[in-house]
């Protein structure tokens, strides 16, 4: 990797991010904003069990998620109301999904929502998921290649998967889910002097050579299934060498300071709308301070019963548990229910939405740099069509936004894909079972 | 449905008649029946329960997924299941042909697999052996895994499954931090620590929370300007209880942090009951470095303070709404209403250590030898420390390149024990260590000596072998039976057995569901959620006695007594213990308790924390105490839509009932709500109840519903309580329990899903299970002494 000058001065820069805060770069370095690369990023939030669909006209109709008309003309229902400041750097998509998953059980589907694969055989093996493959071409330029963050935290079990991320070989990778651990990850300070951690860094490296030297002896003498499981453990050392190489380039580059008051790094699974709020805001501080470009946070998967998740919404006041409360999705009460539980979500959308939005980056705003996938593998529950979808920001990459619009079966949710992975600088002609891109999307 | 499943009575007879009668043949005897009583429902036409038999290869020794799913057939046929009522009955020869047949098979499947099938896994260390290994292997107390990402469950519901524990470089980064953490402590530099002593008898003022005397909302609260920043402190006090008529022990507490504004950063040390009105000293030990410790570089908060306080539960986390209006009630006159405690005295001390440096260093790095030179020193050093940490031998070859490791950083660094720490940390992230290796071939082959010792201790510890088995494995005298019955009995009786209970009993009994409910406060107003942490102990020494005790493993069906401390004595409307520890407590018939099914961790963990949730409730019974969980549900389940206007209004068992008039959901639920009913009694909290709070659909305030607990079990038998069901299960299902608790025991015990193979196993360790009353303690023996657990 080559560093960019400006990298350095412009972290150096970045104060109390917990705050606004103006991009002072610019003018100090004098340089003007043509010259500069742009950033491109993605970032996917998903939420489980779909969204309130009542079919009905009467009172409950006003909590369909989906807008009533198609077009620029579009009018938001009642839980998405929150996005209109932001409407003309979003697009609400309908009738997408992924061939594959419309196959597979109305639960099982959050594991692929980004990687569009086929579950097979009893090992239910994965591909890999858009983010990871974004970040393996495109990750280079950061402290960190990518950023997997999730409710529940690790890789939990095969279909009901506690992370969007899934490696090049189909691996889940564990997603971060306690607060503190992410904002000590991305800004936490050393302790010891640079020359100490260097010496750290170059042990770990030596160490970790001699380790995976001694674990192909090790592997010799193990049966055939045994083998393949320690593949796995091979498959880390070489990983994280290349993570401690990376830690060793970025060492001379101070960590970004952040200002930590007004973030609840205590938050957890006792205090839902904090810890969400929490996450979304060590998302943005992580955009913000360049530290990733590429980012993933589940919301809650739908495995009922396991996921700390499930209880949120009755914890918050929306009566109901997560999987409850989406049984209502057209029943009179239920849609309403549901359709407050849905914007609750659309809030927090829109929250981070707008924080990016408030802040500039060259000639446009860090949402214009920053493509963001916000949505869910069920429509209702049990559903695995109709996948209720924003997409927003990345107005400077080349997405073109402002419109509701609606697709066929015939339209893979890939084709949204391939035209993200485009704009970022990608060229792509197939991901999965791809047909083509949406050009309604595209400036 | 898993194919682990249960074998009734019947089936064993069956079982036998096939084993004599001559071989059946598929296309001629099996294909016919098939035919007739099967297809019409499972063929390309309709796949009820996601079955489809008419293209399922009969050939079970070649493929592994038709082999379990015709054991699932085999179950279902056994059980009475299949075909369902409204079809025409199977006969008995025809049944035996179905059922002879897929035993043959199997049968012939288990001999040609004898030698590599049923294999253990490689297996990692899972999260909590990972920290028990960690903390016996340095000796120091410290939370090793904080940062480390949750462990997946496997299909089980078990966390030490090899197949299912899986590694990331993410992973990796945490445990070279977490060694080098550890050993950062476990190894000392420098010279001896300066020991800071301070007495003080009088808490600080701060607003109007410092006191002497410790109620709800005083503290004690004392302030040091100097204090050490690593190693082992002590906080030594002296008290004395005032106790309050009709309510527990007041509960001393300690904590060490910075602020006094805000409740964080400070860490609590656990509490203890005082129990005397006499003045008593107490000790609580713990590191400075697990507390939030002032900045140095900053000063607004100067001074380490610690704190004494009174943990005593009641009223304490329970909802905000529930709380009132949150004025303190400042206790006037009258007799006590809430226990206390007063403080004469508090000593602080740290940090201490018998020697320097402390024994938990000499025992990692011996002192060099006069005469000897230090390549022989660290090298002795290594040995000894891999050997333990690899648990078995290291020869001079494996030591060499950690030997080549230290002596190129240690130019480096100015000592040999900062060398050696970064050494250690690399023995640390080795496979020797993270992993149970245990090399292998082709077939099978028994278990070496130290490969015993590791198996035994993770089974019965999830920790690394002590000294003892360490010596008995050196001496190759683990594999003598006599000398492996008494290390179990050993082992089972040492303390850290609990570790064992809390991990199987835990996961077997899914002790961990009360968190994921969220109790509805409108519902139950007067509800603690302290009391979530106390139901799950309630179960857990409620494991722990019947283990320990040698009692029945049917008392966890229907019991006479059960644990309980204080709190949750109190809630279940019982007279129990005065104090937070778990005591066995006698149960009447009235109290509407015993049994692992009228446990609030179990009622809880299985509602909806405004009502119970039979269907949950069912299915927990069917995957835990019968070990034949329900498939799971179809991709698009329909609404159970309210056509009917008063569906809002029915009563659960009548909606149920509604539910399973849909012929979508008939199919599978009729084999599953009956269970949940009769647990109806008991609401969201676990209490008893005859009525049923809904909140109105219109307007404000609670419906209120009867309690309907009379139902019809998928066998015919009618059930009209929870006794009832209980007396059933007693009678009738004994040997399915005692069949699902060896499968669950075994599974735990190998680190691996059971396979067909595995089935005679489980069905002789049943067998002796039940022979030896139920009780746990011979089944561990013969689990252990199974050649399954002995060869890998």
């Amino acid at each position: 990797m080559s560093r960019k000058p400006w990298h350095l001065h412009r972290r150096t820069f970045l104060r109390g991010a917990g705050a606004t805060l103006a991009l002072p770069f610019l003018e100090c370095m004098g340089a003007s904003a043509k010259t500069l690369p742009r950033p491109k990023r993605f970032c996917s939030i998903y939420f489980p069990y779909g969204v309130s669909l009542p079919r009905k006209k009467d009172d409950s109709a006003k909590w369909q998620w989906f807008p009533d008309a198609v077009g620029r003309d579009y009018r938001f229902n009642e839980s998405l109301k929150c996005l209109e400041p932001l409407r003309e750097h979003l697009s609400i998509l309908g009738g997408l999904s992924h061939p594959h998953g419309r196959k597979i059980g109305g639960h099982d589907s959050a594991d692929i929502f980004l990687t569009a694969a086929e579950l097979k055989g009893g090992q239910l093996k994965n591909s890999v998921s858009i983010d990871q493959l974004m970040a393996a071409q495109l990750g280079d330029d950061t402290r960190f290649r990518s950023l997997s963050l999730s409710v529940d935290g690790g890789v939990g079990e095969a279909t009901r998967s506690s992370t969007l991320s899934f490696s090049r070989s189909g691996q889940p990778v564990p997603a971060l889910h306690n607060p503190r651990v992410v904002f000590n990850r991305l800004f936490g300070k050393e302790d010891r002097s640079l020359e100490d951690q260097r010496q750290e860094l170059q042990n770990s490296e030596n160490m970790l050579d001699l380790v995976l030297d001694h674990s192909k002896s090790v592997r010799r003498k193990l049966g055939k299934q045994d083998q393949n499981k320690f593949d796995e453990y091979l498959q880390s050392v070489r990983q994280i060498e290349q993570r401690v190489e990376r830690s060793e380039r970025w060492l001379d580059v101070p960590k970004p300071q952040v200002n930590a008051a007004g973030l609840h790094l205590d938050a957890d699974d006792k205090t839902p709308g904090e810890l969400i709020k929490t996450m979304l805001d060590l998302m943005y501080l992580a955009i913000q301070t360049d530290s990733t470009r590429f980012l993933t946070y589940q919301m809650g998967n739908m495995n009922g019963a396991t996921s700390i998740a499930t209880k949120f919404p009755s914890l918050l006041g929306f009566g109901k548990n997560q999987h409850t409360l989406a049984h209502g999705w057209n029943k009179p009460r239920g849609a309403e229910a549901l359709g407050k539980w849905d914007r609750f979500r659309a809030q927090q959308l829109s929250y981070f939405l707008q924080r990016l939005q408030d802040t500039p980056e060259l000639d446009g705003t860090l949402l214009d740099h920053t493509m963001v996938l916000y949505g869910s593998s069920n429509s209702n529950t049990h559903n695995n069509t109709n996948y209720p979808l924003v997409v927003a920001g990345g107005d400077e990459l080349g997405l073109k936004h402002g419109g509701y619009h609606r697709f066929g079966s015939d339209v893979p949710l890939s084709n949204l894909f391939v035209t993200m992975m485009n704009r970022l600088g990608m060229p792509t002609k197939n991901f999965v079972d791809s047909t083509g891109e949406i050009t309604e999307l595209i400036a | 449905m898993s194919f682990t499943q249960i074998l009734t009575l019947p089936l064993t007879i069956l079982w036998s008649v096939s084993a004599c009668s001559g071989a059946i043949d598929f296309p001629s005897q099996v294909l016919p029946v098939l035919e007739e009583h099967c297809f019409k429902c499972h063929d390309e036409r309709k796949q009820k329960g996601k079955l489809r038999l008419d293209t399922l290869s009969p050939d079970l020794l070649k493929n592994r997924i038709a082999a379990e799913t015709w054991h699932d057939v085999r179950d279902a046929l056994n059980l009475g299941e299949m075909p369902p009522e409204e079809e025409p009955e199977l006969s008995r020869e025809k049944r035996q042909v179905l059922v002879g047949w897929v035993n043959q098979e199997i049968d012939a499947l288990i001999e040609a697999k004898k030698g590599t099938g049923g294999r253990v896994v490689l297996r990692r260390l899972n999260r909590s052996e990972y920290q028990n290994t960690m903390r016996d292997l340095l000796g120091i107390e410290h939370n090793y895994v904080k940062d480390f990402p949750p462990e997946s469950l496997s299909e089980d519901g078990f966390r030490n499954d090899g197949s299912t524990l899986q590694i990331s470089d993410l992973q990796m980064e945490y445990y070279l931090k977490a060694a080098r953490e550890g050993l950062r402590k476990a190894i000392v530099l420098g010279p001896k620590p300066k020991v800071i002593r301070e007495e003080f008898t009088k808490t600080v003022k701060d607003k109007n929370r410092g006191s002497n005397i410790l109620d709800k909302d005083q503290q004690f609260i004392v302030k040091l300007m100097e204090y050490p920043e690593e190693g082992e402190v002590i906080i030594r006090t002296t008290v004395r209880a005032e106790q309050a008529e009709n309510r527990g022990y007041p509960q001393l507490r300690a904590a060490i942090g910075y602020r006094a504004d805000v409740q964080a950063p400070r860490e609590f040390i656990k509490s203890q009951d005082v129990v005397s009105e006499d003045w008593q000293e107490f000790e609580f030990r713990s590191r400075i470095e697990n507390f939030p410790l002032p900045s140095k570089t900053q000063s607004k908060f100067p001074g380490l303070l610690v704190w004494l306080d009174n943990a005593y539960a009641e009223g304490r986390d329970k909802p905000l709404k529930a709380r009132g209006n949150g004025k303190k009630q400042k206790q006037t006159e009258g007799p006590l209403t809430y226990p206390q405690i007063e403080v004469q005295s508090m000593e602080f001390i740290g940090p201490v250590f018998e020697q320097w440096p402390p024994k938990h260093h000499t025992a990692l790095i011996a002192p060099r030898k006069s005469g000897e030179n230090e390549a022989a020193h660290v090298s002795k050093i290594l040995t000894k420390f891999m050997s333990r940490a690899f648990r078995r031998p290291v020869d001079r070859s494996e030591t060499l390149p950690y030997l080549k490791f230290y002596q190129s950083i240690r130019p480096t660094l100015t000592s040999l024990e900062e060398a050696m720490q970064e050494t250690f940390a690399m023995i640390l992230i080795s496979p020797d260590f993270l992993y149970l290796v245990e090399p292998s071939s082709e077939t099978k082959r028994p278990l070496n000596d130290w490969e015993m010792a590791s198996r035994l201790s993770y089974f019965l510890w999830s920790t690394m072998p002590d000294t003892q088995l360490f010596k008995l494995a050196r001496e190759k005298k683990l594999r003598n039976p006599k000398v492996l019955q008494a290390e179990i009995e050993r082992m089972i009786s040492d303390e850290r057995s609990w570790q064992f209970i809390e991990q199987f009993a835990d996961q077997w009994l899914d002790l961990g569901a009360v968190q994921r409910v969220a109790v509805n406060p409108n519902y139950y107003p007067k509800f603690d959620d302290a009391l979530k942490t106390a139901m799950r102990q309630e179960s857990l020494h409620f494991f722990e006695e019947i283990f320990q005790k040698d009692l029945s493993a049917l008392n966890f069906i229907d019991s006479k007594f059960t644990m309980l401390n204080e709190p949750l004595a109190k809630h279940y409307g019982l007279t129990g213990p005065r104090g937070s520890s778990f005591e066995r407590v006698d149960l009447n018939t009235k109290d509407h308790r015993g049994g692992i099914l009228t446990h609030g961790s179990i009622l809880l963990g299985n509602s909806t924390g405004e009502d119970s949730h039979p269907v949950k409730r069912a299915v927990w019974i069917r995957e835990r105490l019968l070990d034949d969980p329900p498939s799971d549900p179809p991709p698009n389940v329909p609404n159970l839509d309210s056509t009917n206007p008063d569906f809002a209004n029915l009563s659960v068992r009548d909606q149920l009932a509604a539910h399973r008039e849909e012929a979508s959901c008939k199919d599978c639920h009729r084999g599953i709500d009956p269970w949940g009913i009769p647990m109806e009694s008991y609401g969201g909290d676990g209490l008893w109840r005859d009525k049923i709070l809904r909140e109105k659909t219109k307007g404000k305030g609670m419906n209120k519903l009867p309690v309907e607990t009379e139902t019809t079990l998928p066998d015919g038998h009618e059930i009209g309580n929870i006794a009832d069901l209980k007396s059933y299960l007693l009678e009738n299902r004994k040997d399915q329990f005692a069949r699902a608790f060896t499968s669950k025991l075994l599974t735990y015990a190998l680190g691996r899903r059971l396979e067909i193979t595995d089935e005679k196993d489980v069905e002789g360790l049943t067998g002796k299970f039940i022979a030896n009353n139920f009780r746990i303690k011979p089944l561990i023996q013969l689990v252990v002494a199974s050649e399954t657990f002995q060869t890998k």
